[in-house]
């Protein structure tokens, strides 16, 4: 999401699902939709068939969802940047970039031109393994079948240029011309219906609520929201330095707790709260055990134990069991950011309490219950509303828990194709009242950057968010960053580009003008209140401006390590040092010659400790395994069904079957990662608390799972490890 | 000398052909393919072949053996009569205690058998049901014992059953028991149609006993399960037709041969013209 | 009203085996009883196709020519159904059946298989509609509540038909012809529309 951000102003999906109908190809790369988001193959095929759209997949797997391609290109883990940037060059090179909209509404274009000229279809075949002619014929594909729909989920973000590739596929779009448009987009799937919600409401170390960041002006921001006074929020923090610091990652969180690498805070991680977390998909898993019985305190606050429960042995583990979805309510916002309700339908059972409640007891008892619940006195509700006034950044003003309730009541009314309501109650809204919803009467934005609606039926434009002007490093050119003239919404005063409105209230600007006078101006002006700029294909505060490949950090190409080598280690990145040069070796590939690479079953879900204990999802998949082409366990000499070990670099080991498919290639191994509750082949079933352990267990793959992580955002690099595989 | 001759050279063919069968592994199930194609039809193999059969012929074929073969049995009672013997004078002693037992815990679970089975080919008569499923079980059960009795008597009787060329000569003439006339048959210690009725009791109740134990648990491939069930129905139905014609024969058709099977005795007068070639 | 039929497209089947768990779940199946399945043919090969098979409902259904005990009925929509209290277990429908839908829960006295138990497409069975017994029986009646069987409800790609034939066979007709199969495949399109 950084690097879609970074681009051109939100990270989220830009269309919505149902949009996906409309689309005349699509491509997805580093997506499995079949099994992470069927119900999203509806659409997806509708589009398939109706329109003739052409389905390419680009993925190490022939996945289900290849299954269903019209074109399938098996690509090496971790090489997708110079796929895509290879893509971006052919296009270029034969011509068929949408000329006027890079004109128009995009910035930065010859210099990234200038830097994939180097991605020819022949060094992109070199480094992928994509034949040269497959290259050209999906430029071709994409090209002549406009608008696109292009989708990524986990496998083109986990990787440790995920944030350069992610950008690459947004420049792709940008290329062909393909955002703001039906049919066309970023369509990044989240990875359940409340992701987006989580990413939204801040649910990460490096901002507040709402991508505001961690600058005094955030905090004075939501300050102002929560009703607490500045120097009170300032005076939690040991010293006024940590508050504008960004914290640890969920992905590396357990080196506070070691201290085996170098961390940069003045203490070592005491106590852990796991609210909602599945433990095992935590990339290092032996490492996260180790953490888990070196914490003073341990709190897991599940509806189930987790693998948590029962790998960490120590005596101060606390299991607050809590409530499933039905046994609670409050709003959830989902991929295509519509806001839904969920309903309670029963009341907490076995003694478990909603998460709420939990939160109320915790915070009682720390001390500081009259500030947190200030201005919340009805549950969930007035938390949406508190969300409603603060969250400018976003637009999560309108979506009130009045109108979003009405949308549930009315489901019906809202036409599949369009999102929109016609006639009812809710008129005229886009279900869900996808953000940015500006306004109590707005009605929502279901496809964002659309410039050919007003910005009061849900149009936009690209956001002003990087400045107004930038000189270029690579070339030292100088290009105004607001859009071109004649690039507007209808019914906008300014008929063309405009800077992000401020002092509509003096001292404020749109995003932290809390009466939202400014808000409802720029709407009122036909305007859009983020302003009206360019997309940039050049970054300039990340590590690699423009998009470049890599190579991973255990490349199994150690001749193309000279030429793409890694970043230089960084320290202090997210509060540890991480390894980036120092990690690149090419010698790894000789000891451990597969590369490893991890996804999702349909049949399980996340960390597994839901579905693991469902008899009938335990009864169609019950045993681990790993994907094996029968070439390399013929030449391993194990047979289909066989359990062999799978060692990393690391030295994380898991005992699992072989299953014998032409799914993955012979360099291949793949693993799903939702097992659990087993630890090198031995079970830890009994650890669990009684009649609480799952019906299936089986070997974490993120035992397995290699070192590295994102330059920016130190997501797990998952996707493309090393691995060794022996007879068990 | 001579008896050893003939059930000598049928063993040999037999092994050879076992011998053959083995080495030629290849021939044998391209040959048996094609038998087996030209037979049933490739698609499914043995389905649709078993849904017709069962429903045209089994319950059909059962209803005829239970009712024709008894009356046919009852015209030849009324036309020919049975044998008459003297059963005073010398007493030859025949079966001893353990197999007269063994007999009769094998005609016992067989009658169990046999009225739970005909339970089950008509069971929507009877309301199908648990009544059913019990029998089921007790066919089961009795099944068990058959097959230990049977394996009993298989090798306590084998050595005396194998075929001889006069046996032939007994069945051209129906063992003698289409005339009135009182002439000595050709037949050892047993004649050809207790020969054939033993190797059918023993080895077709093994077959009996391997494809029941195939419908019972489903070990295997599901067109094993139809040809068992095919096999089980016809196989079935010969044996049931062959119990009756035992019955007749040891009840009604030779007066008083009842008795040999409870004391062990038969008359020597019996033994001499039906079993002349009997050295005892 | 016409035959009840089911139909898988296999066009749309995502082998996702949620038909499979809504059979389960709704009508509260043991494990190791499945009513339904989704078979995968050439997995991970191009060309990889799946399809969910059930009881087909046929129309001279085998399971209905071979029990002997005449437990197995045919409804005048066509729907096949049995009775549980009258099957023996005895295991000729499921050699008779070409798609093996007879299902048989294990465990019982000496192995013995229990009754029967298969697909009703959610139509319950001869007890009382909508009784205790029924649902305990067989399963949820939708077809009496004028719904799909769960398994065609709960299908997210539509993959997978339930209800009168000739909409189903309407519906699917309307898909093949969209696709371009048969006259539209070899017509004007496919020769010179460039993909």
């Amino acid at each position: 999401m950084a690097g879609v951000a970074n681009t051109w102003g939100y990270g989220a999906m830009t269309n919505s699902l149902n949009d996906m109908r409309h689309t005349k190809s699509m491509i997805f790369i580093g997506s499995n939709a079949a099994e992470a988001h069927p119900v999203s193959m509806q659409h997806i095929l509708h589009a398939k068939e109706v329109n003739n759209a052409p389905i390419i997949v680009v993925d190490p797997r022939f996945t289900k969802l290849a299954a269903k391609a019209s074109e399938f290109v098996r690509i090496r883990p971790g090489s997708d940047c110079i796929f895509i940037m290879g893509l971006v060059n052919e296009i270029i090179q034969k011509g068929w970039e949408d000329k006027e909209f890079i004109r128009t509404r995009v910035a930065g274009f010859p210099e990234m031109a200038e830097i994939a000229t180097k991605y020819t279809p022949e060094e992109v075949e070199n480094v992928t393994g994509i034949p040269a002619a497959q290259t050209r014929k999906v430029a071709k594909i994409l090209a002549t079948n406009r608008p696109t729909s292009l989708t990524w989920c986990m496998g083109g973000t986990q990787h440790h240029i995920g944030s350069s590739i992610t950008r690459a596929f947004c420049i792709l779009q940008l290329v062909l011309g393909n955002m703001g448009k039906s049919g066309g987009g970023t369509n990044i799937f989240r990875g359940h219906d409340n992701v987006q919600g989580a990413t939204d409401m801040g649910v990460l170390s490096d901002t507040l609520p709402g991508y505001y960041g961690l600058s005094d002006g955030s905090w004075k921001h939501w300050c102002r929201v929560w009703d607490v006074d500045f120097d009170y929020i300032k005076g939690r923090f040991k010293e006024k330095k940590w508050m504008n610091a960004k914290g640890f990652t969920l992905a590396r969180w357990y080196e506070g707790v070691l201290g085996e690498e170098k961390i940069s805070q003045y203490t070592p991680i005491k106590a852990m709260i796991q609210w909602g977390c599945g433990s095992n998909s935590n990339s290092q898993y032996n490492r996260v055990v180790k953490a888990y019985n070196k914490l003073d305190l341990f709190v897991i606050v599940d509806p189930f134990p987790t693998m948590a429960a029962a790998t960490c042995t120590t005596d101060n583990v606390y299991l607050l069991p809590c409530a499933s979805q039905y046994e609670t309510s409050g709003s959830v916002t989902s991929t295509s950011r519509q806001i839904q309700w969920r309903h309670k339908i029963v009341d907490p059972i076995n003694g478990c309490k909603d998460d709420y409640s939990i939160m109320k007891e915790l915070v009682g008892r720390l001390g500081f219950a009259d500030e947190f619940y200030k201005n919340i006195k009805e549950v969930p509700e007035d938390i949406t509303r508190e969300i409603n006034k603060g969250t400018l950044t976003i637009g999560y003003n309108g979506q009130t828990p009045e109108r979003i309730k009405l949308h549930m009541e009315n489901w019906h009314t809202f036409d599949i194709e369009t999102l929109q309501a016609k006639g009812g109650p809710c008129d005229g809204d886009y279900y869900g009242m996808p953000w940015p919803c500006w306004t109590e009467e707005h009605p929502g934005t279901p496809i964002l950057y659309d410039v050919s609606k007003s910005v009061a039926e849900g149009g936009l434009p690209f956001r002003n968010r990087f400045g107004v002007e930038k000189t270029y490093d690579q070339s030292g050119r100088k290009e105004d960053l607001l859009a071109a003239k004649g690039v507007y919404n209808p019914g906008s005063e300014v008929k063309g580009g405009y800077p992000e409105f401020k002092d509509v209230v003096p001292g404020t600007n749109w995003k932290t003008d809390l009466s939202q006078k400014t808000l409802k101006e720029a709407v009122k002006r036909g305007m859009a209140p983020f302003g009206n700029a360019r997309a940039r294909c050049v970054v300039w505060n990340f590590p690699d401006q423009i998009p470049i490949h890599r190579e991973p950090l255990h490349s199994p190409r150690p001749d193309l390590i000279e030429k793409y080598p890694t970043y230089e280690d960084k320290p202090n990145h997210f509060r540890v040092d991480t390894r980036y040069k120092s990690e690149q070796s090419p010698d790894l590939a000789k000891k451990f010659p597969f590369v490893l690479t991890t996804g999702r079953m349909v049949e399980h879900m996340g960390a597994g400790a839901e579905t693991r204990s469902n008899k009938y999802l335990a009864e169609l998949q019950p045993e681990m395994y790993a994907e094996v082409n029968p070439k390399v366990g013929n030449d391993l000499g194990v047979r289909d069904g066989e359990m062999i070990w799978i060692e990393s670099p690391e030295g994380g080991k898991v005992k699992v079957k072989a299953f014998f498919t032409e799914r993955v290639d012979d360099k291949t191994i793949f693993m799903p990662y939702h097992f659990g509750g087993t630890l090198m082949g031995e079970s830890l079933a009994g650890n669990y608390p009684e009649g609480t352990e799952p019906y299936v267990v089986g070997d974490s793959a993120n035992v397995c799972t290699n070192y590295g992580y994102d330059i920016v955002t130190q997501i797990q690099a998952t996707k493309d490890g090393l691995c060794k595989i022996s007879r068990a | 000398m001579k008896k050893i001759i003939l059930p000598g050279c049928i063993l040999f063919l037999a092994m050879a052909g076992l011998a053959l069968a083995q080495s030629s592994e290849p021939l044998l199930t391209a040959t048996y393919q094609q038998i087996n194609t030209s037979i049933t039809g490739e698609w499914q193999q043995y389905g649709q072949l078993f849904t017709q059969l069962q429903q045209f012929m089994f319950s059909r074929l059962f209803l005829l053996v239970v009712t024709i073969v008894p009356v046919i049995f009852f015209l030849h009672y009324i036309v020919i009569g049975p044998m008459v013997f003297d059963h005073g004078g010398k007493q030859v002693y025949c079966f001893n205690l353990f197999i007269r037992i063994v007999h009769w815990c094998a005609a016992l679970s067989f009658a169990l058998m046999l009225l739970t089975g005909l339970m089950i080919v008509f069971a929507t008569f009877i309301g199908g049901g648990s009544i059913v499923m019990m029998g089921r079980l007790v066919h089961l059960i009795s099944a068990v014992v058959f097959a230990g009795s049977a394996f009993c008597m298989f090798l306590f009787w084998i050595k005396d059953m194998f075929p001889t060329f006069y046996d032939l000569k007994w069945i051209i003439i129906m063992g003698g028991y289409l005339s009135k006339e009182k002439k000595p048959v050709p037949a050892g210690r047993y004649n050809a149609g207790q020969k054939m009725w033993f190797w059918l009791a023993t080895l077709g109740g093994g077959i009996m006993a391997a494809t029941g134990y195939f419908l019972f648990s489903f070990p295997a491939d599901i067109n094993i399960l139809r040809l068992s069930a095919i096999i089980h129905n016809f196989l079935g139905a010969t044996m049931v037709a062959m119990l009756i014609t035992h019955v007749y024969m040891s009840l009604f058709a030779i007066k008083g041969s009842l008795g040999s099977m409870i004391t062990g005795y038969k008359p020597e007068s019996e033994l001499k013209i039906l079993h002349p070639r009997f050295k005892y | 009203m016409g035959r009840m039929k089911f139909l898988c497209d296999i066009e749309r089947c995502i082998d996702c085996s949620g038909c499979v768990v809504a059979c389960k779940e709704g009508n509260h199946i043991p494990v190791g009883v499945n009513r339904r399945r989704v078979i995968t043919i050439g997995q991970g090969k191009p060309g990889e196709k799946s399809i969910s098979v059930s009881c087909m409902h046929c129309a001279d259904a085998p399971c209905i020519a071979v029990c002997p005990v005449d437990c197995i009925y045919q409804r005048e929509d066509g729907i096949v159904l049995h009775d549980k209290n009258t099957c023996i277990g005895c295991g000729y429908c499921f050699m008779a059946c070409p798609f093996g839908a007879p299902q048989f829960p294990s465990g019982q006295v000496f192995g013995a298989r229990g009754a029967m138990d298969k697909c009703t497409f959610c139509a319950g069975g001869p007890e009382e509609t909508f009784s205790a017994n029924e649902m305990r029986l067989y399963g949820q009646n939708r077809i009496a509540e004028g719904k799909v069987p769960l398994c065609a409800g709960m299908c997210a790609t539509k993959s997978l038909l339930a209800g009168d034939a000739d909409e189903v066979a309407d519906v699917y007709r309307e898909r093949a012809f969209k696709r371009g199969s048969g006259a539209n495949a070899w017509g004007w399109n496919k020769a010179y529309k460039k993909k």
